[in-house]
């Protein structure tokens, strides 16, 4: 485990770069993730898919699939990659402050 | 950093016994070969070095963080060499004890081999790296301890080794340096197998120490007995998802997609690794439409863990191995199906198909996605037209399925008729490369052990991809598509392209063979490959 800092924010991560506890999450800390990420502006579009990552996280503990994300956000997958240049599982979940998702995903 | 790296090098204190340097590693073709247009590759700083054992090769696919005091130290000693002795005995080792006594005793060290190691030729030939270093280690123990050749002779003739626990945590992460992918077994001329090797040293560690990756153990196979899968999902949350794959492939395809559950009696329980439904829904409805378009009874089950094939004890613990598939067992025959087939997954391929052969004890049979497909498409119950394929394919093959289990023709026949510009990669089949995602790799990303991965462990996979697209149009808005039956190597050409920007810079696509099979069906819209969304 380690702590992440970056300005005011300090937050415990994982060896992978994924918030520790999902409960510590604020919008500023996703600004603050978001750097790690090489995207230093969060723009509305951004928020949009951290949001409903965020919503659905809460309902059902895991990451949605890709397919929905981008369903329900309308953005097909190329652009989610380019919000997140990572993807959606590795940086778009990363910078909502969800778990790391499991499995071969 | 040591000079010359020998055996005795891993029981030494301190100083780091590699440095991986990117210009050492062997060039990529065009436009892949400028270094400076490439991320990198990331180094660990000193308080990380400082805390956890990083000096094998300055990278951390485990980080076993450094013991506090002697004891704990001697520990850890004594516990490996328990176990040790226990992967030595029939009580102990039901799995594979014949064959790893054979390669301990019998490898003629003529190096073979090494240069069939692509983690070896793709780290500029590391010393570390070569498939006998890593079981030399492991047979001067087993003469040592196992053997008790503690005579002057012994000593002479196996050579000596200082056990310690520099030399314990380094082999621990070295053993997660190894693919699993058997290729030097094959091109071994006796039989001696390094992979396995491997292998069962990973089952020390997990068995005896509990020490494996938490990727594979807390966040693998306990989250998979818990909540019934790999992903997380429980059996509401993958009803529902299908329910969405159904409805919005359905829409797509022009065609009724329906996931069937847990249908009594079914010819056929699907067993899909649960990360296609999460990361590549178009290969589950795929399944779908395949089998019904064929007139197949099939299902697929509700019930925790009858919805993921997966079986990571495969990789690290003979135990976790056995839970799993014995839960596997009990679900096919609680819905009475007369057989599993296994999705397009190869570890799962292997781990129901060969390895679980004990367990099941003949009670139900288990079928590969491969051989069942084949029959299907030659069957004349479904209509194709092949010109729907019309753009350049190359097909990987998973290790599992093809070195391991010899699947290997049917899957080409299908392309061979389905996709009319399908190229092999060279070398392919039993020769194939790995796509260094093996061994559950594809899935660990902890530190910087992905720029390992990535850049060492799949560099030969993607020159050999490279050079199969070699006689097409470069550019992007020219689709190429590796087809890839397996979910671990989706992943491991996911992060490989990304990488290197490979959709980009030359158009690469990946996906799996039934995606190409309805891409060819008359019966369905036409771009069920649709390159624009992948």
């Amino acid at each position: 485990m380690a702590v992440f800092t970056h300005g005011n924010i300090s937050i415990e991560i994982d060896e992978d770069g994924f918030i520790e506890d999902p409960s510590t999450w604020n919008e500023d800390v996703a600004k603050a993730l978001a750097t790690t990420e090489d995207v230093f502006e969060l723009t509305p579009n951004h928020w949009k898919v951290i949001h409903y990552l965020r919503d659905y996280f809460a309902k059902y503990g895991i990451a949605p699939m890709i397919r929905q994300l981008c369903k329900e956000t309308g953005f097909p997958l190329k652009e989610i990659y380019e919000l997140f240049p990572s993807g959606p599982a590795k940086g778009a979940c990363k910078v909502a402050g969800l778990a790391k998702p499991t499995g071969c995903v | 950093m040591i000079k010359d790296v020998k055996i005795s090098s891993m029981s030494v204190k301190g100083e780091q016994l590699v440095e991986l340097n990117q210009e050492e590693f062997f060039p990529l073709p065009h436009p892949y070969d400028n270094l400076k247009e490439q991320p990198g590759f990331k180094k660990l700083n000193d308080a990380t070095k400082e805390k956890y054992q990083a000096s094998l090769d300055g990278v951390m696919a485990v980080g076993k963080e450094r013991p506090e005091t002697k004891e704990m130290e001697e520990k850890v000693v004594k516990a490996f060499i328990s176990g040790l002795k226990k992967l030595f005995s029939k009580e102990n080792n039901w799995t594979f004890l014949m064959p790893l006594t054979l390669s301990m005793e019998n490898c003629a060290k003529c190096q073979t081999c090494n240069l069939d190691c692509p983690v070896y030729e793709g780290s500029g030939f590391k010393e570390i790296y070569r498939p006998t270093y890593r079981s030399e280690i492991l047979r001067r123990m087993y003469f040592k301890y196992v053997k008790n050749g503690n005579s002057f002779f012994n000593k002479f003739q196996n050579s000596d080794i200082e056990v310690n626990w520099e030399l314990i945590s380094r082999l621990f992460e070295l053993s997660y340096r190894c693919t699993l992918c058997r290729r030097c077994a094959q091109s071994c001329p006796i039989g001696v197998d390094n992979a396995l090797i491997n292998h069962e040293l990973r089952k020390i560690f997990s068995m005896e120490l509990g020490w494996s990756p938490k990727e594979l153990h807390e966040k693998g196979t306990m989250l998979q007995l818990e909540v019934g899968s790999t992903t997380g999902m429980n059996p509401l949350v993958i009803k529902d998802n299908m329910e969405f794959i159904d409805e919005d492939i359905s829409e797509k395809a022009g065609i009724k997609v329906e996931t069937k559950w847990d249908v009594e009696g079914a010819d056929i329980l699907l067993l899909h690794n649960a990360g296609e439904i999460l990361a590549w829904p178009d290969n589950p409805a795929a399944f779908a439409i395949i089998l019904d378009a064929a007139g197949i009874s099939w299902t697929m089950s509700s019930e925790l863990l009858g919805y993921d094939g997966v079986n990571y004890g495969l990789f690290y613990d003979d135990v976790q191995l056995a839970r799993i598939a014995m839960k596997h067992l009990e679900i096919a025959k609680k819905l009475k199906v007369k057989k599993i087939v296994m999705g397009e997954c190869g570890h799962e391929s292997k781990a129901l198909g060969v390895i679980s052969d004990r367990i099941f004890n003949g009670a139900v049979p288990r079928e590969a996605a491969m051989t069942l497909l084949e029959q299907i498409v030659f069957s004349g119950k479904i209509k194709f037209n092949p010109e729907r394929n019309y753009f350049p394919v190359t097909l990987h093959d998973p290790c599992n399925l093809v070195r391991s289990m010899g699947i290997v023709e049917p899957q080409r026949r299908i392309l061979r008729y389905l996709a009319p510009k399908f190229r092999e990669m060279e070398p392919h089949g039993n020769r194939n490369y790995c796509c260094g995602g093996g061994s559950g790799f594809a899935i660990m990303s902890p530190y910087n052990f992905a720029d390992w991965r990535i850049q060492i462990g799949g560099r030969k996979k993607f020159k050999q991809i490279l050079e199969a697209f070699a006689d097409c149009d470069p550019r992007p808005e020219f689709p190429k598509y590796v087809c890839a039956p397996c979910s671990n190597c989706k992943g491991q050409l996911r992060d490989l392209f990304n990488f290197y920007g490979a959709k980009e810079k030359s158009g690469l696509y990946y996906a799996g063979l039934v995606e190409l099979i309805v891409n060819a069906m008359t019966d369905v819209n036409e771009k069920y490959i649709d390159f624009e969304a992948m």
